[in-house]
């Protein structure tokens, strides 16, 4: 986990209707929340010297696309748990040969995603 | 409780737009995440994605009226549409959309204009029924705050 006992999360997409969804979805589990709204966004945030427990990411965004930024982000070594949330099933196998520790097709089930964040150990 | 009949008409109102496929289970997850984050992110919630669609089907129109239509930024709009009205459960929307990203990547122009006419006509009713829930929950709010005062 990063330093402190709050689970810090980023999510990123550029979309704001579905970061807003997220947001609320985690909140509600006291989770600190950061959003980016495309994938070089979140790369900045850790080279600034952010961490972050958990980032939920999407795959289509400008600058910078999911799966390239999860590539990039393992490349630094970052070890944040990655969930890859997005509409393109055929992005599925990419993201987990680039490292992304899930993935889950949007729309979101919320009740799955609350699974995998306990199997995650984010939840008691 | 004053707001009583307002309850009635709202859970009327969202029964019809389940049954009649306005929306689908994504929005009832949604409902979940008012109920346990409070009152108003419903509201929030329809009001961005209203925004976003208007905002993108003006878009189309614009694309579709140009001498040559730029078909993969037609496509890359309405799989933009298609995610929003997915996430909010916007059923007949999100249904439109993918009819439409199939006769965009024929590059069938008439088949996109008629796609675009079906969308705004869809969105626009969708429209109607969200704005009424939302003027439905803000007197309900009004009404049972005044009740606790």
């Amino acid at each position: 986990m990063a330093s402190s006992q709050v689970v810090k999360v980023l999510i990123v997409d550029d979309d704001v209707l579905t970061r807003r969804i997220y947001r609320t979805m985690l909140f509600r589990f006291g989770f600190e929340i950061t959003e980016a709204g495309d994938g070089k966004s979140a790369v900045n945030q850790f080279l600034t010297g952010n961490e972050y427990d958990l980032i939920l990411m999407d795959n289509d965004m400008p600058s910078m696309d999911g799966v390239e930024a999860t590539r990039t982000l393992r490349g630094m070594g970052i070890p944040a748990k990655i969930i890859a949330i997005t509409a393109d099933a055929n992005s599925r196998g990419a993201f987990l040969d680039a490292g992304a520790d899930e993935f889950l097709l949007k729309p979101v089930n919320f009740t799955v995603l609350t699974d995998i964040l306990k199997a995650f150990n984010f939840l008691n | 409780m004053a707001s009583a009949p307002l309850k009635a008409q709202l859970t009327d109102l969202l029964n019809s737009m389940f049954a009649m496929d306005f929306l689908d289970e994504q929005f009832k997850e949604l409902q979940m995440l008012e109920e346990a984050s409070g009152p108003g992110f419903l509201a929030e919630v329809v009001t961005l994605f209203c925004g976003d669609a208007e905002r993108i089907i003006s878009q189309l129109s614009v694309l579709l009226n140009e001498p040559v239509v730029d078909f993969g930024k037609v496509d890359a709009n309405v799989h933009q549409l298609k995610g929003s009205s997915s996430s909010v459960g916007a059923k007949r929307v999100a249904l439109v959309c993918v009819k439409f990203r199939n006769v965009c990547q024929e590059n069938d122009k008439e088949g996109c204009i008629a796609a675009l006419h079906e969308i705004r006509h869809e969105f626009d009713e969708l429209h109607k029924k969200f704005q009424t829930m939302v003027q439905l929950e803000q007197q309900i709010q009004v009404l049972d705050s005044k009740q606790m005062n």
